[in-house]
């Protein structure tokens, strides 16, 4: 664990070059489906009709049963593994979330946290519906911490169905950042 | 609704057991949210909750509170003040903060031995 690189690498130029662009596009592996939906409630002790019981969803003006409103993250991460990717070999990397603003962003960072999250809903999310996240660089601020040297980044996630309807938007916000030592050293 | 009004508090322990089966449902799979080793090696005491888990605990809240009926408009932002670990017993808490053009506010912290681990600001339609 000493020396962690955590995210893509490059200059502040390739950064800031990336503002305003679409840095990801993610569909999830499956379908909006029940079995899904009942594993993301139980760790949360989370019991409601809406997700499980199509009548009750039906009475609350739903066509269908449907997602829970924040389970649109979970449809916003892509496969961990594909048949094309071969097999692993002793000794593998575990492939960990992708994080657009973190992985497919160049810049000359090693470190990273979220410091906030939201996420705004519209149409509802069906069993059944398949969603796709496209992930924007909205802004690159950049900031000296306590902890570093870096800058924040903000990320829009806009999650759409399989008609192209909105069903939700999310901003998250990374500090992507060198601890002092490595600032001084490698960011001028 | 009235401003003032508390929601229903949810208390809930954090195991390992249970940050494996949210790993596996939410699918964020950053090792530091079910690997002790690591997390401690990254500065924190323990493996600790990941984002997604926390809003669904703030949409639980939500949800309890408003019944089958009325939509949640939005969660968050939330900002996480310190880590919510392995061994911690958490206690949602909210409370109305204001009822404004079909809209209440509503402010919610996520609070264990640790203090206030975890602040959000959500808000409901009123119908």
């Amino acid at each position: 664990m000493s020396d962690p690189v955590w995210g893509k690498w490059g200059s502040w130029e390739d950064a800031e070059s990336c503002v305003g662009k679409v840095v990801g596009v993610t569909t999830a592996p499956d379908a909006v489906e029940l079995g899904a939906i009942r594993r993301w409630l139980e760790p949360k002790e989370f019991d409601c009709a809406l997700h499980t019981d199509k009548s009750a969803a039906q009475s609350a003006g739903y066509r269908d049963i449907i997602a829970p409103n924040t389970m649109a993250f979970t449809y916003g991460i892509g496969p961990y593994w594909a048949p094309e990717d071969g097999m692993s070999e002793p000794g593998y990397e575990p492939r960990q979330i992708s994080i657009p603003v973190i992985f497919d962003v160049p810049a000359p960072c090693t470190l990273s946290f979220a410091t906030s999250v939201e996420i705004e809903f519209f149409d509802p999310i069906y069993v059944g519906d398949q969603i796709t996240c496209t992930s924007k660089l909205v802004s690159l601020v950049k900031k000296e911490l306590r902890v570093g040297s870096g800058a924040f980044f903000k990320q829009e996630d806009t999650y759409t169905n399989q008609d192209g309807v909105k069903v939700a938007v999310a901003h998250l916000d990374i500090f992507r950042f060198n601890p002092p030592e490595k600032s001084k050293k490698e960011v001028s | 609704m009235n401003i003032g009004d508390p929601l229903p508090d949810i208390r809930i322990p954090i195991t390992l057991h249970r940050l494996v089966m949210e790993a596996g449902a939410n699918r964020d799979l950053s090792m530091i949210h079910h690997d002790t080793k690591i997390a401690q090696a990254t500065g924190a005491p323990d493996a600790y909750a990941n984002t997604f888990f926390l809003m669904g605990l703030f949409e639980r809240q939500l949800r309890e509170f408003i019944g089958l009926e009325r939509r949640i408009k939005k969660i968050g932002p939330m900002q996480m003040k310190t880590f919510n670990c392995v061994g911690d017993v958490l206690t949602v808490k909210g409370e109305i903060i204001a009822i404004e053009n079909g809209i209440v506010s509503i402010q919610q912290t996520i609070e264990s031995d640790r203090g206030t681990t975890t602040v959000c600001q959500s808000q409901i339609f009123t119908v």
